[in-house]
């Protein structure tokens, strides 16, 4: 709408709702209001110069009793306005016409006394007031009823206020105005596409770093092609013979939008799969789980992830039948009682060769962990994680699994390090994985042992323990038989004192010389490197561990690094890093307050750094890339 | 012989669709049966009768897609036509457009 044409800004009475809500959108009733009186008015003068061509003095008639309906409309209410032309064109009698302007010209001067009309005269300052006031005084006319022939469809329809105007100018019926209004529609849906801004665009890219899924370039075709399933599951009746690992691409995708319930549950269900994987079970019932071993009777491992419903039931249709699982990961499935898990375990426990245990509370304890050396002797792989009621003597029990190769704990008791120390000291020299996570009483002598007895780990977890000293660190890595670990995650190993947070005097956690130790002896092997909120490392030990390329320090294999508040990284330890791990993918910095001013080369990714402006990337331009790549 | 910048892709149904070979490269499949000793390396015309003219030409699509966005940071999705994806999610799988695609090596 055009500024002219709109009112100016005036205090107003109360309004009806329909106005109200009208303005909210930002459609004013007035003016729609006026639209209609131009229309009307152009209506009115083409009708007149018909009128006057066939009888001049008809006109006069046919206006009055136009107008007769907003003055009196008790009198027209037996006059129908479809009855106007009719009238018009049988030309009243002569004394019928005087009344007629007399009732005009009293309508005109009432007009011409109102405050609309005089509002009116002000906006369009015409100097005839007669014309004006008989202008308003047909505008004032019922436009509703009246009848027109719409321009696009030819059909006789009732006129209305928010009747539109066809492209010639003519007015359109309702059903053709709708189809106008999809046309436009569509039109003005096209170019409008979300882009947020610079500031989404930005901020969209920081989400996609913290995901883990930035990259530069384009997408996958297969991932936009599973992106797209998933946002159409409803429609797929079947996945077709897919390769499994896309069918599990697929089922994570859904389990990101919890997607997954019992319809579109059968679209991963193959009776021929060796393999079930559920990523997110929180809408399935018991019934499909059981459903799950009567599909797929060759079933060998299992994933339930959020089986809350995978319950006593489930296990015991899984014992009637032939399956014999070999990997099991059961994630949530709180509803499991003790006595069901020890029913099981002693009936098909000699098949597992990995049981994973995540987020129960009851029922899975000691007792249960007390039966695997004798129930599950080909058991190589066992995690219990977020488990609150396994305690040292459960963990004793591990010892005995003489199989175990893979060992993850996350419990919620604390367990003294004594009983650790047994537990490697039995069967440490075969664990290849060994993760303690939330070990707060975890000590020295923890380490020592796994110095003495572990000869095969790959990957080491301790965390968050506040007894491990950096001494204890450095014995553990000097002159280890242990091969380079691949993985390593030392987090929140540290001295916690809120007084004085900074001291620490006894060197409680790992600080530079641990750190020192470590690379030396697992830096060319690993892959994964966890020292977030080791704040103790000091900055000289960094920058001897990745500044001295010229040395060979150079960590080829390294692809994650979390550095997080580690107080003393600096600018120029982050810069030696890239340089020193070539095949650095992503490193974290969050809490690192003395990181300002990176610059990241391209393809790596940097996150956390404590500026608005985020990343920044080195290398934009083309010509320099060719010369990188 | 020089190799021409464009190579030409044959559906299952006859029809050819000429591509600019760096664009096509992404595919490690096509990239395979460019390699020297095959027909393909020599005529630069790989054919693939698996596959018709509709998905072959989304799938070219892409490889054109992918080439000019591959320096680019936040690229806009393409569209897939929500009929097409399963047979277009098979083909994805033979060309193996699997994994990130590593731009330029």
């Amino acid at each position: 709408m055009s500024r002219q044409g709109r009112q100016p800004r005036r205090i107003v009475g109360p309004q009806s709702a329909l106005t109200d809500f009208l303005a909210s959108h930002n459609i004013s009733a007035y003016q729609i209001h006026l639209n209609a009186d131009a229309r009307r008015r152009a209506a009115r003068d083409e009708q007149d110069e018909q009128a006057d061509e066939n009888n001049q003095s008809n006109d006069q008639a046919s206006e009055a009793s136009e107008a007769s309906p907003a003055t009196t409309p008790a009198v027209t209410a037996s006059t129908g306005p479809t009855t106007r032309r009719r009238r018009a064109a049988a030309a009243a009698a002569p004394a019928q016409e005087e009344e007629a302007r007399k009732k005009e010209k009293k309508a005109i001067d009432k007009i011409k006394a109102s405050k609309k009309f005089q509002k009116r005269k002000r906006g369009l300052e015409s100097e005839d007031e007669d014309d004006l006031a008989r202008a308003l005084l047909q505008s004032s006319a019922p436009l509703p009823g009246q009848q027109e022939n719409c321009e696009s469809c030819g059909k006789r329809f009732t006129v209305t206020a928010y009747s539109r105007n066809g492209p010639n100018g003519g007015l359109l019926c309702s059903p053709c105005s709708k189809e106008l209004d999809k046309d436009n529609a569509a039109q003005k849906k096209k170019p409008k596409r979300a882009t947020g801004g610079a500031v989404g665009r930005r901020r969209q890219l920081q989400s996609n770093i913290l995901d883990g899924t930035y990259s530069l370039g384009a997408k996958s075709l297969m991932t936009l092609c599973i992106e797209t399933l998933a946002k159409n599951i409803d429609l797929a009746e079947d996945l077709g013979d897919l390769p499994s690992s896309i069918i599990d691409k697929i089922a994570r995708k859904l389990s990101k939008h919890r997607l997954l319930d019992s319809r579109t549950l059968s679209l991963f269900l193959q009776p021929t799969a060796e393999e079930v994987r559920i990523y997110d079970g929180a809408k399935l019932s018991s019934d499909d789980f059981i459903r799950i071993f009567q599909t797929v009777p060759g079933l060998k491992k299992l994933k339930v992830r959020n089986g809350i419903h995978f319950k006593d039931q489930v296990l015991d249709f899984l014992m009637t039948r032939n399956i014999e699982l070999e990997d099991l990961y059961l994630h949530g499935a709180n509803l499991l009682s003790k006595g069901k898990w020890k029913e099981y375990l002693q009936k098909k426990g000699h098949a597992l060769r990995s049981l994973r245990v995540y987020f129960t509370d009851l029922h899975f304890g000691d007792e249960v962990l007390a039966l695997l050396p004798t129930t599950c002797p080909s058991l190589t792989r066992l995690k219990v994680s977020h488990n609150q009621e396994v305690t040292g003597a459960g963990v004793a029990a591990i010892g005995q699994i003489s199989t175990l190769r893979h060992l993850s704990l996350d419990l919620r008791n604390e367990v003294h390090s004594d009983i650790y120390v047994d537990v490697l000291s039995k069967i440490g020299a075969g664990l290849e994985t060994l993760s303690l996570t939330r070990v707060r009483e975890a000590d020295n002598t923890v380490l020592d042992a796994i110095h003495t007895h572990c000869r095969a780990l790959a990957k080491l977890r301790i965390t968050e323990s506040e007894e491990v000293t950096d001494a204890g660190f450095a014995r553990l890595f000097r002159g280890w038989a242990n091969p380079g670990l691949v993985v390593v995650d030392l987090q929140k190993c540290r001295h916690l004192d809120s007084a004085r947070p900074r001291d620490n005097p006894d060197a409680v956690g790992l600080c530079s010389d641990g750190f020192r130790a470590l690379m030396a002896h697992s830096g060319k092997t690993l892959r994964d490197l966890n020292v977030h909120g080791c704040r103790h490392i000091a900055v000289g030990a960094f920058e001897d561990v990745f500044s001295n390329q010229a040395d060979g320090k150079v960590y080829e294999a390294m692809a994650k690094l979390e550095i997080s508040f580690c107080e003393e990284v600096t600018d120029f330890v982050v810069g030696s890093v890239f340089r020193s791990c070539p095949n650095l993918r992503e490193l974290n910095v969050f809490g690192c307050m003395k990181v300002r001013d990176v610059k990241v080369p391209r393809g790596k990714i940097l996150v956390g750094v404590p500026n608005a402006k985020g990343m920044v990337i080195e290398g934009m331009d083309d010509s320099d890339d060719d010369e990188e790549v | 012989m020089s190799d021409s910048k464009y190579i030409t892709l044959v559906s299952g149904d006859g029809f050819e669709f000429v591509v600019l070979r760096e664009a096509a490269l992404v595919s490690p499949t096509i990239k395979g049966m460019l390699r020297s000793p095959f027909v393909e390396a020599q005529t630069g015309r790989c054919t693939f009768p698996e596959f018709n003219a509709i998905i072959l030409e989304k799938v070219v699509d892409y490889f054109h897609y992918w080439h000019r966005n591959q320096d680019k940071e936040d690229v806009p999705d393409m569209e897939i036509p929500v009929e097409m994806c399963l047979e277009l999610l098979m083909a994805a799988n033979y060309f193996n457009l699997d994994a990130k695609p590593t731009p330029r090596d």
